[in-house]
């Protein structure tokens, strides 16, 4: 089981549906949801001082509203300004394959395609999680 | 990582559980040590109820999130006929100007017609008296009759007011004329 996740999403219910989710398929034991991708970053630049609170995980929504850059720019920043070294990828409704290729070339480990039913998708990405933690697993789409 | 909550403890827990039936929600019972049989029936039963209560949650905001995203699709299918019937106002206001402005100049046009129709008349009518006195003079002169100087005068004030007459009616067209060309610039 993962142990903390951070969900950066604009769609408040999708919060709660990602958060009943996990912890019904047993996929983290906490989760941290933000609504902007300037409200992520401004965690992640705190880590460094607080690498406690750096969480397992991140989520991404690509499109985020209300936030001066989008998700595939946020992976930019964790990966190479930054330098986390988080797993990380994208959980969006979109699944354009010119911004599957920008998030894979930015450092996404992950394309989760959000739908109704994203259930199955989660269990996947549950059972591939360790892959993509130690570095071994390759980017993936979950569609 | 687990938790281990001494005997007292998990005692009052379960007791709270048996006579209000209060339990612990969330993820916090994963974590939670139960070696003992009873504390692991109320560990059982509270995650049963936290996972009935989660998966009703979920249900009900996943309906929640269709019925946005309906709403959302009806909004737009509104924005959009919305934006095709300002269209269609658009165009109609555009029709109605045009047929304004084709009745105002057939209205000008049959004006002009008739205008034309009294000055052909008027100007036939002219010519018509113009050339039969002017016979009427010059047969005059021709048989050399009494009546010549008479007849010269009459010919002489007739011709001057037909002409008069003549440039009176040209003025006039040519001033209606000149009016409509500038209400036309306006």
């Amino acid at each position: 089981m993962i142990d903390s996740i951070l969900l950066v999403d604009d769609e408040d219910l999708f919060h709660i549906v990602f958060d009943d989710a996990c912890s019904l398929l047993d996929i983290a034991l906490s989760l941290e949801g933000v609504h902007s991708a300037d409200e992520a970053e401004e965690k992640v630049v705190g880590w460094s001082d607080e690498p406690s609170k750096k969480p397992d995980c991140i989520f991404v929504d690509l499109n985020i509203i209300g936030s001066s850059f989008d998700g595939i720019e946020l992976i930019r920043r964790v990966n190479h300004k930054y330098g986390n070294g988080v797993v990380i990828g994208i959980i969006s409704s979109s699944f354009n394959e010119d911004e599957i290729e920008k998030a894979k070339l930015v450092g996404a480990q992950f394309w989760i395609v959000k739908s109704d039913d994203i259930e199955p998708r989660l269990e996947e990405f549950k059972e591939d999680f360790n892959s993509y933690k130690d570095r071994t697993g390759e980017f993936k789409v979950y569609k | 990582m687990k938790i281990t909550l001494n005997k007292e403890a998990r005692e009052e827990l379960q007791s709270l559980a048996k006579n209000k039936d209060v339990y612990i929600e969330g993820n916090i019972l994963k974590l939670l040590e139960h070696s003992d049989d009873d504390f692991k029936e109320y560990i059982n039963a509270a995650l049963a109820k936290d996972t009935e209560r989660r998966k009703k949650r979920l249900e009900i905001t996943k309906q929640v999130q269709d019925k946005n995203k309906e709403l959302e699709e009806k909004a737009k299918e509104n924005d959009d006929l919305m934006a095709e019937l300002k269209e269609a106002l658009i165009i109609a206001e555009d029709a109605k100007e045009a047929a304004l402005n084709d009745l105002d100049v057939m209205q000008k046009k049959s004006q002009f017609q008739l205008i034309g129709s009294i000055v052909s008349y008027a100007l036939w009518v002219i010519v018509g008296t113009g050339i039969i006195t002017t016979f009427m003079y010059a047969m005059a002169i021709y048989w050399n009759s009494t009546e010549t100087t008479l007849i010269g005068n009459t010919w002489s004030n007739l011709f001057g007011i037909l002409l008069t007459n003549s440039f009176s009616i040209i003025g006039t067209i040519m001033g209606v004329k000149y009016a409509n060309n500038d209400e036309k610039q306006e």
